[in-house]
């Protein structure tokens, strides 16, 4: 069991690395991490199955800015290692990987806010000319933090038993999980204010307004918004032009088709 | 022509660079500044090529500091499209260090704020809405029959559009911004992007409020009034918004992040318990 528990947990961390350092390429669903996990316990079609039932639930939670949803990277490692040992279901295997991706999303929102320091500690290295050192926090620190706190969760759960492991996260009150999914909904909020603070002024606030009113009363997405934008952003153009042109006679139209060319 | 052959290869190896270093950018995300030390290693090839790797000089090392810090600032993008802020910001950095009574560094940070809010709605929504639902729908689809070419095709169609949009971004942003970003700057072209940046990225922020943060009340009273119901009818995501305003005003108010990091997780886990929102 120990080799077993070895390897599954390397593939969790590989999984991890995906959104780390490999830019989020996606072999961090459920269907690629189960299918390695199958490939590595020796249960190929098990894995596939419970990969593409995982999928179907995970396939809707987008992460996007800061929101931390349950962690399905971290429950579909442990859900089809469990299935494929203990020869379950795959509709089984969705019990323990509910809880499993739970406990990951607190410890993604405590890793999260541990980095926040790591903020300070680049700071002082810069100010001191250690700028290797700087760096490090990001690429060496990063990503090894990252790795045992996805490693030994999931080594442990196989290496123990599933049992323990969904017993554990029983154990963790339903307020406390409430209160953090809360916490983890109010802490984007902090992170879109953060960005509309280094955006926003009096003329260009009703921008925001107008992109949250679009969406909330018409329902509709990030892009269809964003595609709005751009034509807002084309109009608005032409009327700057004119604008513009008036006080300065440099054409900025022509600048601006330049850059379409290249 | 030689000469052009050698430094085409420096270059490569340059677009390289912001390749894996966007791709790593994630690495240490945090509240506070989310991807800024991932930006910060991103630049840091360029500021050593510029500065030295042991500048030899106190002003010079000097520069090297502020070069640095200046990149250890907020910063969230899709990291398939921080290529191009790479390589754009890499072209800026350039252009101050030789021009530096002309250049304001401030407008290098005023560029990548007002790149990264529309670069991240509109890479989400493509990478994660739209790729990825694609790649994984038909995977699923194949996978549930049983065949192994349902995991591979999901990570062909997940993987090539990236590697595409990634290794062209940072060299479309670094060529371009060699090319003209001075011109742009001299004749106020940059000051107009940006405003047009900025309104497409507060129209996507303001969008992104209204859809992924989904703050509600379970308040109910009797059996019939259900306040969130009534809520939505009036403005939907109110709650969302009013959460993000009221952070705006902490911001603004100078409050320290640690603060607003501590109100965020006790206040939120207090508020739950309370049962006043979910």
């Amino acid at each position: 069991m120990f080799w077993k528990a070895l390897i599954v947990g390397l593939i969790g961390v590989f999984a991890m690395f995906d959104s780390r350092l490999l830019g989020r390429e996606n072999f961090e669903q459920p269907l690629i991490v189960s299918t390695l996990v199958g490939l590595a316990l020796g249960d190929l079609s098990k894995g596939l199955l419970v990969g593409a039932t995982l999928e179907l639930v995970s396939l809707g939670i987008v992460q996007v800015g800061a929101a931390v949803p349950p962690d399905m990277v971290l429950g579909s490692v442990v859900a089809s290692a469990f299935a494929i040992l203990s020869h379950t279901t795959a509709q089984a295997a969705l019990t323990v990987a509910l809880p499993v991706a739970v406990l990951g999303q607190l410890v993604a929102i405590v890793v999260r806010m541990l980095f926040s320091s790591f903020n300070q500690l680049a700071d002082r290295a810069i100010d001191a000319g250690k700028f290797r050192k700087a760096r490090s926090y990001h690429i060496v620190y990063g990503p090894v933090l990252y790795g045992l706190l996805y490693f030994v969760p999931v080594f442990l759960a196989i290496y123990l038993g599933t049992d323990i492991v969904s017993g554990f996260v029983r154990m963790i009150p339903a307020w406390l999980t409430n209160g953090l999914t809360l916490a983890s909904k109010i802490l984007p909020a902090y992170g879109f204010a953060l960005l509309m603070s280094t955006m926003i002024d009096k003329k260009n606030a009703v921008y925001l307004f107008l992109g949250f009113f679009i969406a909330a009363y018409g329902k509709m997405s990030v892009i269809s918004v964003a595609i709005f934008a751009v034509i807002l952003a084309i109009i608005l153009n032409k009327f700057m032009g004119n604008e513009n042109s008036a006080a300065a006679p440099a054409s900025n139209s022509n600048d601006l088709d330049d850059l379409e060319e290249l | 022509m030689a000469e052009q052959k050698h430094t085409s290869k420096k270059l490569r190896h340059k677009f390289w660079q912001f390749f894996w270093r966007s791709w790593a950018i994630q690495s240490s995300w945090n509240y506070e500044r989310q991807m800024d030390m991932g930006f910060m290693y991103g630049m840091a090839p360029t500021i050593d090529e510029i500065y030295g790797e042991k500048p030899d000089t106190a002003e010079k090392l000097q520069q090297k500091k502020e070069a640095y810090h200046r990149h250890m600032a907020f910063f969230n993008c899709t990291p398939q499209l921080t290529s191009f802020v790479l390589g754009l910001s890499s072209a800026m950095e350039e252009e101050y260090a030789d021009n530096p009574s002309t250049f304001d560094p401030d407008s290098i940070n005023g560029v990548k704020t007002s790149l990264m809010g529309p670069l991240s709605g509109i890479g989400d929504s493509f990478f994660q809405g739209t790729i990825k639902i694609i790649a994984f729908g038909l995977g699923i689809n194949m996978a549930q029959q049983g065949n192994i070419f349902g995991p591979i095709l999901a990570m062909i169609i997940s993987i090539i559009p990236s590697v595409i949009v990634t290794y062209w971004g940072g060299k479309w942003g670094y060529l371009q911004g060699k090319k003209n970003i001075q011109r742009l700057i001299s004749n106020g072209t940059i000051n107009r992007i940006m405003s047009l940046m900025n309104v497409i990225g507060l129209m996507v922020i303001g969008s992104m409020i209204a859809t992924m943060i989904g703050i509600t009340t379970p308040i109910k009273f009797g059996k019939t009034f259900v306040l969130q119901t009534t809520l939505d009818t009036i403005v939907p995501q109110m709650l969302s918004l009013g959460f993000t305003l009221g952070m705006f005003y902490l911001i603004k108010k100078k409050v320290n992040t640690a603060w607003i990091m501590a109100i965020c997780i006790f206040g939120g886990i207090l508020l739950s318990v309370l049962g006043i929102f979910n």
